[in-house]
């Protein structure tokens, strides 16, 4: 079993206070602390389970500079046999149709049974990659997978989550691309000491030209959508900012959930 | 597995192990959890694969309060066994997913809590606190904890102890944001590599700002920084051992408080390093306060659970919590305040007090809010 997963390296925002930068069409990412999507951590750790499973080897594909690095030595200490960045000044300002189009030149001429993703990424949330890659490699795909039942005799069967908690099983023949899900494991955790111990394990890098791509096929060229201009949600009635101690608000918080019928 | 198995050997000296039992006989858990440590020396040694013995819920259930090593009558090392055996499980990956947060929240953040690096002085905003990175200039360190920079229930000890260093003219500075988890409870989760990295990078701001001398706020910072850097030239005190020196002679806290208070030994200050003494000196010096002791206290104090990574993971057993018990100790010899002296012990016993219902009876103090109220 030969699989792929594509990774990606995101600033971790759910604590950062966020700013939105000069060119108010990105957020300021100095002082951010960057590591791998949540998404992506999972995938990893899904591929590794299926190589220990079936036997096979796992590569690791990210695009991006150098500190991209640091991600896919993460997926290396986790078991990752082999790792790809995609680099190039070309390949700045991607959409995901042009990401997908990028990995999918790179995925093309290797070996493959399956192909993982992501459901989506933590910075833009668009989750297109995984399933437009899957129609430019010309194969199948399943999104928002949360159970990979078995794989056997070339056909995956797999489950992905509906709304209202359905269940829907899908019997596939591979290859295929599969966006996986948070939640379809437990990702493992990488020590240290297991990053030291891959330090020295080689990180293949690619350009525009290795893969054969011109200019106008990524970076904003290269792209169907362009991002104009990103900025705070305006601010609506009805907040009411408590303030205090701790114990303070939970007191004034107690209150109006009383009043408001919302605890007896 | 087997040269893992091997080094564990030769590193804990197993072979010198004549089971006498001293070391579970003494542990604060073994009554109620699966854990049995003296069980654990003997297996390491007898046992041809320890992969499956590393996957053990129970191993998690340690606290560090190091109890069995204090114990040994051979001079072995049981806890470090046990963390070794964590070590094995960490480098494996397969650890319960709040110590994966935690271990991960220490390398991203710099702190086990997953809160943002750049609010980590927040607590001291409107102290005018002098800071070394940003050209403070002071004869000692004040090394704030990561706990007692961002729990919101901890974080009034911080500004407690500044109120009770700014009353005896203690001067200090802190490291602002610049501080990182000092490592205690990640190397005692296991993951020594990550204590190492921010254990440097503790190092280097010291050396930096060419620092000789540092408080501490936990016993936990307290013990790893003195015990585990070893810095030559670099003196390390909690914070008792400072206001106990400045309370001898004229005492700068002077106020009365009538209350009957008790004192919980935290593991790390006490057992591990001593410190019985300057805590009760220290309850003792305030008048009106009439002070009992814990038939359990000093060496035979019984441990919270808040160590060895325990205030991430759930313990596997379904017994009381220590804490719980510790308070029920304290209402029944009618005790209106739980003094302590350490973040982990605070949280431990104050949430016991609510499970137990005895919110209306106990309070639970750190020492320097009490001193705060007397000042």
């Amino acid at each position: 079993m030969e699989i792929i997963v594509c990774i990606k390296r995101v600033p971790k925002t759910a604590e950062a206070d966020l700013v939105i930068d000069k060119t108010e069409r990105d957020i300021e990412k100095e002082g951010l602390v960057f590591d791998i999507n949540e998404w992506d951590n999972y995938a990893v750790e899904e591929a590794i389970l299926l190589k220990e499973k079936y036997g096979g080897t796992v590569t690791a594909i990210s695009m991006g500079p150098e500190e991209v690095n640091e991600t896919l030595r993460r997926a290396l200490a986790m078991g990752a046999d082999q790792a790809i960045r995609l680099t190039d000044p070309g390949f700045e300002g991607s959409d995901g149709y042009a990401i997908a189009r990028v990995l999918s030149r790179a995925i093309n001429p290797l070996a493959y049974d399956l192909v993982l993703t992501g459901v989506q990424a933590e910075d833009d949330g668009y989750g297109q990659v995984g399933p437009t890659l899957a129609e430019l490699l010309g194969i199948r795909h399943v999104a928002i997978v949360n159970q990979i039942e078995g794989i056997e005799n070339g056909r995956a069967r797999v489950h992905r989550e509906l709304e209202g908690g359905l269940d829907e099983v899908i019997d596939l023949e591979l290859p295929a691309v599969l966006t996986i899900q948070t939640g379809i494991n437990e990702p493992r955790y990488v020590s240290i000491i297991g990053i030291r111990k891959v330090a020295q394990k080689e990180i293949k890098v690619l350009g525009l030209q290795d893969l054969g791509m011109k200019l106008e096929e990524a970076g904003e060229p290269g792209s169907m959508t362009v991002v104009e201009k990103v900025f705070f949600p305006p601010v609506g009635e009805g907040a009411q900012m408590l303030e205090g101690t701790m114990d303070e608000i939970s007191d004034k918080v107690i209150a109006i959930l009383k009043e408001k019928g919302g605890v007896a | 597995m087997e040269a893992q198995k091997n080094e564990l050997l030769q590193k804990f000296e197993l072979y010198g192990c004549f089971q006498c039992g001293k070391c579970t006989g003494g542990c604060p858990v073994s009554l109620k959890s699966k854990l049995n440590i003296r069980k654990l020396m003997i297996e390491v040694l007898l046992r041809e694969n320890l992969s499956n013995m590393i996957q053990r819920d129970e191993l998690w259930d340690c606290t560090t309060c190091k109890t069995c090593t204090l114990r040994c009558p051979r001079g072995l090392e049981p806890m470090d066994l046990l963390i070794g055996m964590r070590a094995l499980s960490v480098e494996e990956g397969h650890i319960p997913k709040t110590i994966i947060e935690a271990l991960e929240g220490a390398y991203k953040y710099g702190n086990p809590w997953n809160a943002a690096k750049n609010k980590r002085s927040d607590w001291a905003n409107e102290l005018e606190l002098k800071v070394f990175p940003q050209g403070g200039k002071a004869a000692n360190l004040y090394f704030v904890c990561c706990t007692a920079a961002y729990d919101t229930r901890v974080q009034n000890v911080g500004r407690s102890l500044v109120q009770c260093f700014r009353q005896i003219g203690y001067d200090f500075a802190t490291l602002g944001n610049d501080e990182t988890c000092c490592g205690s409870e990640i190397r005692r989760m296991g993951e020594e590599g990550l204590f190492e990295m921010l254990m440097e990078g503790n190092i280097e701001s010291i050396n930096k700002y060419d620092i000789r001398s540092i408080v501490t706020t936990s016993p936990h910072c307290y013990n790893t920084i003195k015990n585990d850097y070893a810095q030559d030239g670099l003196e390390v005190r909690h914070y008792t051992q400072i206001l106990a020196e400045a309370i001898e002679g004229k005492n700068p806290f002077s106020g009365e408080m009538r209350k009957v208070i008790t004192y919980h030994d935290p593991c790390f200050l006490g057992k591990q390093n001593g410190i019985f003494d300057e805590p009760r000196q220290i309850l003792q010096s305030i008048p009106g306060v009439t002070f009992i002791d814990f038939d359990r206290s000093r060496e035979n104090s019984l441990c919270c659970e808040g160590g060895g990574g325990r205030m991430w993971v759930e313990s596997s057993d379904q017994g009381p919590r220590l804490a719980e018990i510790r308070v029920q100790d304290a209402v029944d010899m009618g005790a209106e305040i739980l003094a302590t002296a350490c973040p982990f012990c605070l949280l431990t016993l104050e949430d016991a007090v609510k499970t137990t219902g005895n919110e209306e009876k106990l309070r639970v103090m750190d020492i320097s809010e009490i001193l705060v109220e007397v000042l």
